[in-house]
């Protein structure tokens, strides 16, 4: 399961890295109009709003990636048995946070399809065009950490520890960096 | 409070949670044991207002920029004709390690990624040319950390958004005090390989025209400074602005040198989300974090605190100092800034200290986390590229440039205007 999980979140981060490459190429585009000067208008909030979608859609693929910074103190002093309690416990920290997180967005979306509204800026965007997919990328990144732990703990459970520090195991730095 | 706080952070961090996770969980303790309104309840707005920056936009892309030079085998050129400049000084190619792991930081955000880098091109010449496995691969580790304090720096935007001060003045503040460090690196390597010429290799020297005809390489990378860093102070752009100029003339360069594919621009952009996601995890917790600390009055609760211990200003930066060196042993750069801003900067602050000022003292002390142990993200990372000898001679090797930071950090205590003179006089 954490294979489908991994290669689906990795097309997810594509399309997320894309869309801060494209996000870039209207920023420049802006830019060199100033110069001429005309202007898009927008940009800062258009920006602004990219930033919030990339960043609630990404989280699950640097989560999958062992991406999350975590102390690796006591941890890396530890037998894989001990090792596997520290993952599962963190992960079911981690989820249950995250969850929390997901369940408080829903106030904030709902607040805005409640009362229609709108940015305070030149360009009035409702709000609830940005607001739904970053809450559903929040949903998104609560449903897999479920996933991830429920998986982490069926295989503490199966006594698998080995296969499990593959996707919850503290960070793996080098291999991304090269 | 502040104990609970501290106490809470060391413990929960210990239990090796992810750090964005434990901050997230002391703002709920925050929020249960010493707030009387329901400050959960704001949570949703804070991860929505925090995530939605143009500001913090100008982190992906500077990430991203980094990756695409990274990625291009532009850095292996850069360090060719570095070499070239520099061999002839005792400790001979010592000096191309910091040479270009500087002008790296000049157009990277990231120390790791810095590091990386030049230790990636860096460590196959080691050997070959007979250096001190210690020394060179420390300078490395060291030099990386310089990624965090030449402007691009993400650690800056992350400060300024933070303790909302501003991004372009410490930008300015960062460069005098990063070059300031990245000689005094040098310096430190010719002192040592004077006093034992063993542990520098073979000097070399090149013909002229050679080093004339290596600066071509050199052009892209400081046409791209240039870029980021001239649009910012001319006036053309925004810190988020210029990042996005930066992205552009780094493909723009990475075609150049024949370094664009389908799969290494795949990899820069995937490399790219991670490496967001996880800066932006930490940055939502500590907003989070300090919204509830301030709702629940920690300005106070500091202000007496201070009043009670009775420190000079000066003594209270010396215990930060300490505070930060200590910390820095077991947490890692951006951690320990993010977690430890919400507390020590308005304590700072408070007694009279300039907010730019300490952000960069802030960074020097952090960069010393990098490369102290158990705990130094760059050791282990220039270690994972060498592949041979054990973890310890890179600390070992890393501990001069340890101590040319703490004369850097207390140069800065002694003379503030190493940092704020370029912001002052350019204001």
């Amino acid at each position: 399961m954490i294979n489908s999980l991994r290669i689906i979140n990795k097309g997810v981060a594509l399309v997320v890295g894309f869309g801060l490459l494209l996000c870039a190429g209207f920023v420049l585009a802006d830019i060199i109009m100033r110069q001429i000067g005309t202007s898009f208008g927008g940009t800062e909030e258009i920006a602004g709003y990219a930033m919030a979608l990339a960043t609630s859609w990404g989280m699950s693929f640097t989560l999958l990636e062992m991406g999350h910074v975590r102390i690796d103190l006591l941890r890396s002093r530890a037998d894989s048995f001990k090792r596997a309690l520290f993952d599962v416990f963190s992960m079911i920290v981690m989820s249950g946070v995250v969850v929390t997180i997901a369940i408080k967005a829903w106030p904030v979306l709902e607040r805005s399809i409640n009362n229609g509204s709108r940015a305070n800026t030149p360009l009035e965007t409702p709000l609830v065009w940005v607001q739904i997919p970053w809450f559903a990328g929040w949903v998104w990144f609560a449903v897999m950490t479920t996933l991830t732990t429920l998986a982490a703990l069926s295989l503490l459970l199966k006594r698998r520890h080995a296969e499990m520090e593959d996707f919850v195991g503290a960070f793996a730095e080098q291999e991304t960096l090269q | 409070m502040i104990a609970y706080v501290s106490v809470g952070l060391l413990g929960l961090l210990a239990l090796s949670i992810p750090v964005g996770i434990v901050l997230f969980l002391l703002g709920f303790g925050i929020d249960t044991f010493f707030s009387n309104f329901p400050l959960t309840r704001g949570l949703g707005n804070m991860v929505w207002s925090s995530s939605n920056s143009a500001t913090l936009i100008s982190i992906p892309f500077f990430v991203l920029l980094g990756e695409i030079l990274v990625r291009s085998g532009v850095a292996t050129k850069t360090y060719a004709a570095l070499d070239r400049w520099v061999s002839w000084l005792p400790g001979g190619l010592v000096h191309a390690n910091v040479a270009t792991a500087t002008m790296f930081s000049a157009t990277s955000g990231s120390s790791v990624a810095t590091a990386a880098t030049v230790a990636t091109v860096a460590m196959p010449q080691a050997e070959k040319l007979g250096y001190d496995p210690k020394l060179f691969s420390g300078a490395i580790a060291a030099g990386g950390t310089l990624g965090i304090m030449i402007p691009p720096s993400i650690n800056l935007i992350v400060y300024g958004f933070l303790t909302q001060s501003s991004i372009p003045q410490l930008f300015l503040a960062g460069l005098i005090p990063g070059l300031a460090l990245a000689i005094g690196f040098m310096a430190i390597t010719v002192i040592i390989c004077l006093i034992r010429p063993d542990l520098g290799g073979t000097r070399r020297t090149f013909p002229f025209p050679q080093m004339l005809r290596a600066l071509i390489d050199l052009v892209p990378i400081l046409i791209l400074f240039g870029l980021i860093v001239g649009s910012i102070y001319a006036g053309w752009a925004t810190p988020t602005e210029a990042a996005a100029v930066g992205v552009a003339g780094a493909l723009i360069i990475a075609f150049a040198f024949g370094g664009v594919s389908w799969s290494m621009l795949t990899q820069s952009l995937t490399g790219t989300v991670k490496i967001t996601s996880m800066i932006m995890l930490i940055v939502i917790g500590a907003s989070f974090l300090n919204f509830t600390l301030a709702s629940a009055g920690l300005g106070r609760e500091l202000t007496e605190f201070m009043t009670g211990l009775g420190l000079t200003p000066l003594k209270t930066i010396l215990v930060v100092v300490v505070l930060y060196i200590v910390l820095g042993f077991f947490i890692e750069t951006l951690s320990l800034m993010v977690v430890t801003i919400p507390i020590i900067v308005p304590l700072v602050v408070a007694q009279g200290y300039d907010v730019v000022w300490f952000g960069i003292l802030m960074i020097v002390l952090i960069e010393m986390a990098l490369i102290t142990p158990p705990v130094g993200l760059n050791l282990y990372v220039v270690q994972g590229a060498r592949k041979s000898g054990s973890l310890n001679e890179v600390m070992l090797g890393a501990l001069p440039y340890c101590l040319t930071m703490l004369v850097m950090a207390f140069l800065l205590i002694a003379f503030p205007s190493i940092a704020l003179f370029l912001p002052n006089a350019l204001q």
